[in-house]
């Protein structure tokens, strides 16, 4: 008897701690209704410090927390007022006076000045803030009066009167040190945009508050929660639900099966991302890439054996758009249209035709040409990505198209931060990744100059397929201070053509973000830009503001939580009794036998 | 003690084998100087030689310090101290559970060895045994969380909820009814197998024919004389998967949106995020190490034998 009552004591007390470890230490209050507007997402933030943090998700708590000096359009990207209601060049195009709001003010009700946009265009240089400093490297800003601030910059640069960089409250970061800056929580909720964010619970949800000072008023939300799921397949359902309003990066087999949903609607937003095929190039000197790569002619020729048609359909799932050539905004104006003529198709007669004629010839029956005059075959190392999901069919469909041509392929699976060291030793022939720029298209075109190749393993450049060409380079500077927009959009034009016609990267798709949202709870869902791009997570975030809630219900009409606990318990209790009286007779029984 | 220090040692290299600095990876197309990237990787101590490296990690993890996430720039010991909760609270609660319901089912039926709820208990019990625990989450999220809607599809508690007391422990337990379910029904099995297997073992021993021949009810013959000397491989059973209870169930937290040390190391290794990957493994390796310390300890208590070397 002893052992059993020890045993029971043991599980109670355990029961009880677990019990109490549960129970919160603060207690009444009850909550109001509030508009919530809830996103399902699978990502969580990493930090909400504007100068620590690098993932995607946290660009959206950015977006929606810190207001910038000028907006982008949600239907095309132009430049339109934010904390700045106007602005005036100067005649040489090198400084922009900017004139603020009136009455511009925190979310915590201290005023909004020319003060806070000089501290954080000048310190962020100074300081070298990783999301701040590409955009204010060349920049000085000076203080004209409480509401007027003039933005020089030390060369021409055509991104003005742009100034999307995130401004934050001086009067909070002005008392930390240089070295604290990256280190800070972030977590003061202080900010001048449309929400701001008022808890963490990291791995699971943020929550962000309308903020009644923002400039543009009060949003009809008033609260915005992001909530981490990290089985996508219950993000969805609980988007089915209505547990959640959106979702984001839906997995596209959930696509097809949304469509029946009467309040649901899906969508495959485009921001310019993609995944190419690149070639190593060998321009740095390093490494050991395949001689053959090097010939235009074997370019051209992998481009023609391989069906972006094909890749599309299949891979994508008909989500998204089937690649050209690079992508380098999501403003499709700086993209230019490549004549079909001119575009590598799917033509394996003329791929063959294009390695017969360089001389790679399969000499030795193989199935596999080798250098012109024989020898090292064209056996290419493929790398490829464990981290995405596509790359396993992408890598079936390219290297047995590569195959049909006499083209071996040796497959290596690496992660990503492997396949970083790989390229920057140069030690590659193929690989499979991909880019997502900007909405100026400078940091994407600035990737591929010769500046940008590694020559050294210690100091890795971001030109991964190690190409260089000086007339892309020429053209690269060209733009680069050309301040008229449809000039430089002209140039930008002839770099991607080039880019296009020398083939080191063979563009395979461009990637959508698939997402989806009921149409029952909110109305003025925005895709930016408008018709192809994604209603969350876009570039400037411009949905939130505008979404309304569609009449007064809140309520999912469920049965409450605790109703159902109540069942649930009944239920427990039920089923225990039953077994303890079945227990109670057969014990009986026992005595008997 | 030994184990800890190998473990500790090992942490550091496991994790920088394949992949020994992320920061190039990590701000990949963010059009970074030179210089910025050198003052990233002093920021997450990934500068100086992998000597320098590893005696800073030894002496720092040595004075309490598992530094700071790559990540969030938060420190370790805070991510790992908020997701400690609710690993315990789910997987110490499906412990528990399964234990209990799983030595009861193992002693019954081997008790009445053969009856139809011996052969039932079994089969039922091989079927959980061997269904993988994430299959399992699926399918009773599928059935109970989206067909029927009557529990959550993911998470602690209701986003943004700022219930608290008793409705938001209502809350959570909600939240917890169908991964603690799942945990409960994957553990189970092997409880109930040892016990019953254990039981039988013992059903021939002389002291139960002694017992009996005193003229013991049958009830208390199993009570006192089968069950505690049926037990005791049950017992360093339990402690082992105690040790587990930390590192246990990645997957099943993973399906519910757990916001545990399981979805916390996913994060982690998909980052690679070395400070918490370390802090991660040498908190699963201490639980396990103190488990086993704790099999020890109870052997002495429930078995005289031990006691008396």
């Amino acid at each position: 008897m002893r052992t059993s009552r020890r045993w029971l004591a043991a599980g109670g007390a355990a029961c009880a701690i677990l019990a109490t470890s549960a129970v919160p230490a603060t207690s009444s209050a009850s909550p109001s209704k509030k508009v919530t507007l809830t996103v399902g997402l699978l990502q969580d933030i990493d930090s909400p410090n504007v100068t620590a943090g690098y993932l995607v998700s946290s660009f959206e708590v950015w977006n929606l927390q810190y207001a910038t000096l000028t907006d982008k359009a949600a239907d095309d990207f132009a430049t339109i007022p934010g904390l700045a209601e106007s602005w005036k060049g100067s005649a040489d195009g090198l400084s922009y006076t900017y004139t603020l709001r009136k009455g511009l003010r925190w979310s915590d009700g201290e005023p909004l000045t020319a003060d806070d946009i000089a501290y954080t265009i000048n310190t962020s240089r100074d300081q070298a803030w990783i999301n701040h400093a590409s955009v204010t490297t060349n920049l000085t800003a000076t203080v004209v009066d409480e509401r007027t601030v003039t933005i020089t910059s030390s060369v021409p640069d055509p991104k003005l009167p742009t100034m999307d960089v995130y401004i934050v409250p001086k009067h909070i970061w002005e008392a930390l040190s240089a070295e604290d800056v990256p280190t800070y929580d972030a977590l003061d909720g202080v900010g001048s945009g449309p929400f701001t964010l008022q808890e963490w619970k990291s791995g699971q949800s943020w929550t962000m508050a309308a903020n009644s000072n923002y400039w543009g008023g009060r949003p009809a939300i008033d609260q915005v929660i992001f909530r981490v799921f990290t089985n996508p397949d219950a993000m969805v359902a609980a988007l089915r639900s209505g547990e959640i309003d959106a979702a984001n990066e839906i997995p596209a087999s959930a696509v097809q099966s949304l469509k029946g949903e009467e309040f649901i609607k899906s969508l495959a937003g485009l921001q310019g991302g993609f995944t190419e095929l690149a070639m190593n190039g060998m321009a740095g000197g390093i490494g050991d890439g395949h001689p053959a790569l090097q010939d235009l002619n074997v370019r051209h020729a992998i481009a023609h054996a391989i069906d972006r048609d094909v890749l599309f359909d299949r891979v994508l799932i008909g989500q998204g758009r089937a690649g050209v050539t690079l992508s380098v905004s999501p403003d499709s104006a700086w993209q230019p249209d490549i004549p079909a003529a001119q575009q590598f198709l799917y033509d394996p007669a003329k791929a063959n035709a294009l390695l017969d004629a360089g001389g790679y010839l399969d000499t030795d029956g193989d199935g596999v040409r080798e250098m012109p005059g024989g020898g090292r075959p064209l056996d290419f190392r493929y790398e490829e990505r464990s981290e995405s999901e596509k790359a396993a069919p992408v890598r079936d469909l390219i290297t047995g198209w590569l195959s049909a041509v006499g083209v071996a392929t040796s497959v290596n699976i690496v992660d990503d931060t492997q396949l970083t060291d790989v390229i920057a030793s140069g030690e590659y022939d193929l690989f499979v990744w991909g880019w997502t720029p900007f909405v100026d298209p400078d940091p994407m075109l600035s990737y591929f100059v010769c500046d940008q190749v590694t020559t050294d393993v210690a100091s890795v450049g971001n030109n991964d397929a190690n190409w260089c060409d000086p007339e892309y380079d020429a053209l690269y500077e060209q733009q680069k201070v050309e301040l008229d927009r449809t000039k430089r959009i002209a140039i930008v034009h002839q770099m991607l053509q080039l880019f296009h016609d020398k083939s080191t990267y063979v563009v395979l798709f461009e990637d959508a973000n698939l997402q989806a949202y009921r149409t029952d709870r909110f109305t003025g869902w925005l895709q930016q830009p408008t018709a192809t791009g994604p209603v969350l997570f876009s570039n400037s975030s411009p949905t939130y503001v505008n979404l309304k809630p569609v009449g007064s219900s809140g309520d999912d009409g469920g049965l409450g939580t605790g109703v159902l606990l109540g069942l649930i318990g009944a239920g427990v209790v039920v089923i225990l009794g039953g077994l303890a009286l079945a227990m109670r007779s057969r014990a009986r029984r026992d005595d008997r036998e | 003690m030994g184990t800890l220090v190998f473990v500790l040692v090992f942490n550091f290299f496991l994790f920088r084998v394949v992949n020994d600095d992320p920061t190039a990876t990590m701000f990949r197309g963010r059009n970074l100087t030179r210089d910025q990237i050198d003052t990233l990787r002093r920021q997450f101590q990934l500068d100086g030689s992998k000597w320098q490296q590893f005696t800073s990690y030894i002496h720092e993890t040595l004075r309490g310090n598992l530094g700071v996430s790559l990540q969030s720039r938060r420190s370790v010991a805070t991510e790992i101290g908020e997701a400690i909760g609710p690993t315990l609270m789910l997987v110490g609660t499906a412990t528990v559970a399964a234990m209990v319901v799983g030595i009861l089912i193992g002693i019954r039926a081997g008790w009445k060895r053969r009856s139809a709820f011996d052969v039932g208990s079994t089969s039922v019990s091989m079927v959980t045994y061997a269904v993988p625990d994430f299959w399992l989450g699926m399918l009773l999220l599928g059935v109970f969380g989206v067909k029927f809607g009557l529990f959550p599809t993911g998470g602690i508690e209701d986003a943004g909820s700022e219930a608290t007391g008793i409705s938001r422990l209502l809350d959570e337990l909600h939240h917890m009814a169908l991964p603690a379910l799942t945990l409960t029904l994957a553990y189970m099995g092997e409880y109930a197998i040892v016990m019953r297997s254990s039981m039988i073992d013992t059903l021939g021993e002389d002291y139960l024919q002694l017992a009996r021949a005193k003229g013991l009810r049958d009830a208390a013959v199993r009570r006192f004389h089968a069950v505690p000397n049926a037990l005791l491989p049950v017992v360093s059973l339990s402690a082992i998967n105690f040790g587990f209870v930390l590192s246990g169930a990645i997957a099943v937290e993973s399906i519910f949106s757990w916001p545990g040390l399981g979805q916390a190391t996913l994060e982690a290794i998909r980052g690679p995020d070395f400070p918490m990957l370390q802090g991660l493994f040498l908190l699963f390796s201490a639980a396990l190490i103190l488990a086993n310390l704790m099999v020890d300890l109870l052997y002495a208590v429930l078995d005289p034998r031990v006691r008396g070397r």
